[in-house]
């Protein structure tokens, strides 16, 4: 900070940095339409971008800078960057011309850029540095009128953007040159829309009209090609080629166990050879024969996703024309979606902590969580830490002393309705009623689980004990339908009615407002998910709307109870420990509903399912959906829709905690 | 497999009555007192025989909680027949027929066919409200009755077959146009073709195309 706060003051004083705030917003302009030819080396670049006042720094000092233009010019459907050091206007006499020359940035195309790292400091200038495939990197390009989100905004309506995911500040360029593609990443920009519109007609069509397109697509395609892809040095077939390397990758998928495969994927850097070649591929212009490859080639890998029959796609009426995957999902997990690992044992989380306890480093941690998973008797130490029960920079003694603690107020809490006489009971409705619901729901909570199972099992009594001191210690919400299903395991895993009340509290504080009265935790949500897969598959969101599902009411058991009736129940708990990391975002479980409905997109639409189709389709899809290959598409996806991705879900969404905590749970006079 | 017709039932009433015990008696002929409470909704079916012809129910049964009405209410849309249910040995379940009436009434096709269940009938014992207010009930709101138990089974094939009987008369007496599936009817082979059948117009006379 008292380096940035120098520099600063350094550079503000400067006439450079005078003149160039005279400036201002004038020195960015952009041109969506026509073609401008650019003065430098491409006489028919469009000039898609223009910077004024981006300096490189060539030595430590700030005052030492040359200011430049920075460029961004496209040709052949290629994206090229500049950044050209102004003629005789350099701050400080001691750089030279040579320095100048030397670091000019003459049209790097973005097929050689594999990621842009930004750096917005609250105080100070904003940078970006670029870094090439080659593993080369440019030096830091400072910004100093600003303008770092408007340079990647731009950047992604032409190249495939994506967040990585071990660091936020860092973009993949990744370019997979797809019209579809495209259109995913530049879904930010309300100017980049009538591009999107284009693609997909977004009253539907009918069917018809789809095959219309259809054949005339196959009829454009190696124009297609050209004009969205490959780089014109091909001279050979392009779809020729496209075929090798759709093999090879497939090949490749089968031929490797996965772990093998995603070493291939450099840790950092989300993209390691393989993906090169890859990048250059248009996703959907490969001939149909091959295309059929790809299919067959994905069924007999080990993640053929879901193992039984509600998901095949054989039965699908030939006539309905089912719009393209903009994303295809299966091909993306794997260039995104790492395997899972074998769950973290005790030695692997002995070795999170300090010698007192600590976690040292949370987000390794929880990464290692979401990746793997906890070995089952692990968990009742782990899941406190991920629900926020127990808080990272504890150490063991201070989870010791605040665990006797939460257990004399827990002894207190439950004291509260115990102490409740017959008579105070008569003329107290709300409490009858509470613990009549309760009654009934405990005993119809995972009887067939062991854990519950038989008559008289005290486990059903504990549950019911929590859930009881639950609507008193949070009276407002009260109970709700749906809280046994998250209680049940916490319980099984915790074996301690103090342990498993404040971890199901702390579950809570997050996932209280699904069982508001009003509902209005899971409306958030459920219109979340609509824009995720608005986002993320425009097709289908379309086609939800033509048929009146925009409500996605057929999610709604899956949001509530976080998949809880979907899967058995070790993978519920596998689920459940992913989702609570909060590693790519605290909003997985999304990003999840929109994997499973991308899996069965064309079934959904190929079959023309209506409302209720849907909803039962939905419901039975219970005990047949994959984990492991969910997660690795949820996981894909929401890497994939990064920041658009995040900007599609309202602030405050369920599991974020509340943007104010006054009217937690609004009141409504009977609670049935 | 193949139906003449296909209806679509919903289920409703407050939890814990005995919906889901009722539908599961109904299609698997078994009373299995120990299972999970509904979340959203859950889906039954079985092929039942009206005037010798195949009729397939698909019955939709709902979570009964009030927070979760808004959904339920989702449901409603194309049901041709619904089943409310309440327990004669909760009056509290009783007393809150009113509202889940004025649910159906207001998300429901206007023709859909209630049932009123009085459930738990072999709860004799822990009785808390009347056959006769049952019946009262019924007839002020215009509505089928009957006291049925899941778990003797008693009356439960009849709820379902009489609800279905009464569409099915409904639909002879021309009060529907079967090929608008809001109606919650779905004419399979052997049914009464719609007006886009080519019949003899929107609606069928009674007994004049079927017998
Ligand atoms: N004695 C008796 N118990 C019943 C009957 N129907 C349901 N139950 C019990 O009532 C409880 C709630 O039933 P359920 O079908 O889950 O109610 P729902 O919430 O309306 O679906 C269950 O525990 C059943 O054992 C019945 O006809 N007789
Ligand atoms: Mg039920």
């Amino acid at each position: 900070m008292s380096m940035e706060a120098s520099e600063l003051q350094d550079l503000s004083d400067d006439a450079d940095y005078a003149a160039s705030q005279q400036q201002g917003s004038a020195s960015m302009m952009r041109c969506d339409s026509g073609k401008r030819s650019s003065p430098s080396e491409h006489d028919d670049a469009e000039l898609i971008y223009l910077k004024d006042n981006v300096a490189i720094h060539p030595t430590q000092f700030a005052s030492e800078r040359i200011s430049g233009r920075l460029k961004l010019t496209k040709q052949d459907s290629v994206l090229f960057l500049s950044w050209i050091p102004y003629k005789g206007q350099t701050s400080n006499a001691k750089l030279s011309e040579k320095d100048r020359s030397l670091y000019t940035i003459t049209a790097v195309p973005f097929t050689e850029v594999r990621s842009i790292r930004r750096h917005t400091p609250a105080l100070g200038w904003q940078y970006v540095i670029v870094v090439l495939t080659s593993g080369l990197a440019f030096p830091p390009l400072y910004f100093y009128n600003g303008g770092v989100r408007e340079f990647l905004a731009i950047v992604k309506q032409h190249v495939f953007l994506a967040r990585s995911a071990e660091d936020a500040n860092v973009f993949l360029v990744n370019d997979f040159q797809s019209p579809l593609q495209r259109t995913l990443s530049s879904l930010e920009l309300p100017s980049s829309l009538p591009v999107a519109s284009g693609q997909y007609p977004s009253d539907g069509g009918t069917s018809n009209d789809n095959q219309g397109r259809a054949s005339a697509d196959v009829g454009n395609r190696v124009s297609s090609v050209n004009q969205y892809g490959l780089r014109k040095q091909k001279s050979h077939d392009p779809t020729r080629d496209l075929s090798i390397h759709l093999l090879e990758k497939f090949s490749l998928v089968t031929k490797f166990a996965r772990d093998t495969t995603t070493q291939l994927f450099s840790e950092n850097n989300g993209f390691g050879s393989i993906d090169k070649r890859w990048n250059n591929q248009p996703v959907h212009s490969y001939p149909e024969k091959l295309s059929n490859i790809a299919e067959e080639k994905h069924q007999e890998s080990p993640h053929s996703y879901l193992d039984n029959d509600p998901f095949k796609d054989e039965e699908i009426a030939n006539n309905v024309d089912v719009p393209d995957d903009p994303l295809e999902v299966n091909k993306l997990s794997l260039v995104w979606g790492k395997p899972r690992q074998p769950p973290m044992g005790r030695k692997e989380f002995t070795a999170f902590l300090d010698s007192e306890g600590r976690v040292v480093e949370s987000k390794a941690l929880r990464e290692r969580v979401f990746y793997g998973g906890i070995e089952h008797q692990l968990r009742s130490e782990v899941w406190p830490f991920l629900l926020g029960y127990y808080a990272y920079d504890s150490t063991y003694a201070e989870r010791e002393y605040l665990r006797s603690v939460k257990q004399m107020e827990y002894a207190t809490l439950k004291q509260q309705w115990q102490s409740i006489s017959p008579e105070q009971a008569k003329r107290f409705t709300k409490y009858r009623e509470r613990k009549g619901l309760i009654d009934k729901d405990v005993v119809r909570t995972d009887r067939a689980f062991e854990y519950y199972e038989g008559d008289e099992n005290l486990n059903v009594n504990i549950m019911r004990d929590i859930l009881l001191t639950y609507s008193f210690y949070n009276f407002d919400l009260g109970y709700c339908q749906g809280m046994s299903d998250y209680l049940s395991p916490i319980l099984y895993v915790m074996e301690n009615e103090s342990e498993s009340f404040w971890c199901f509290v702390a579950l809570m504080e997050r996932l209280g407002p699904n069982f508001n009265r009003d509902q209005n935790g899971m409306h958030t949500q459920l219109f979340a998910l609509s824009k995720l897969v608005e986002l993320l598959d425009t097709p289908l969101h379309n086609y939800f709307k033509q048929n009146d599902c925009l409500n996605y009411f057929f999610c709604f058991r899956w949001i509530l109870i976080q998949f809880k009736r979907e899967f058995e129940y070790e993978k519920t708990m596998q689920l459940w420990e992913v989702l609570w990391t909060h590693y790519h975002s605290e909003h997985l479980h999304l990003y999840v509903c929109v994997a499973i409905l991308k899996r069965c997109r064309s079934k959904i639409m190929g079959e023309q399912m209506d409302f209720d189709t849907l909803l039962k389709f939905i419901n039975e899809l219970s005990g047949h959906i994959d984990l492991e290959s969910t997660v690795r598409d949820a996981e894909a996806l929401c890497i994939c829709a990064g920041e658009n991705g995040a900007a599609s879900i309202p602030p405050g969404t369920p599991p974020s905690l509340p943007l104010d905590d006054i009217m937690l749970y609004p009141l409504e006079d009977d609670v049935l | 497999m193949s139906y003449a017709y296909l209806f679509k039932y919903i289920i409703i009433g407050d939890t814990g009555v005995g919906k889901s015990c009722l539908l599961l008696q109904f299609t698997d002929k078994r009373f299995q007192p120990v299972h999970d409470l509904t979340i959203g909704v859950e889906f039954g079916a079985r092929m039942i025989t009206i005037d010798n012809k195949p009729i397939k129910l698909q019955i939709w049964d709902t979570a009964g909680q009030e927070s979760f009405r808004s959904i339920t209410r989702s449901y409603y849309r194309g049901a041709a027949g619904a089943l409310l249910v309440y327990d004669i040995t909760r009056r509290e379940t009783f007393n809150h027929l009113a509202s889940w009436l004025e649910d159906a009434r207001q998300h429901a096709n206007a023709n859909m066919t209630i049932m009123l269940i009085g459930n738990k009938c072999d709860l004799a014992h822990r009785r808390a409200v009347s056959t006769e207010e049952g019946e009262q009930f019924a007839k002020e709101h215009g509505l089928i009755f009957m006291e049925a138990s899941a778990k003797t089974a008693q009356n439960v094939e009849e709820a379902f077959i009489k609800t279905a009987a009464t569409i099915y008369k409904k639909i002879q007496d021309g009060v529907f146009d079967v090929s608008n599936e809001s109606y919650g009817i779905k004419v399979g082979y052997g049914g009464i073709p719609g007006p886009s059948g080519g019949r003899d117009g929107s609606t069928s006379q009674g007994g004049g195309c079927c017998g």
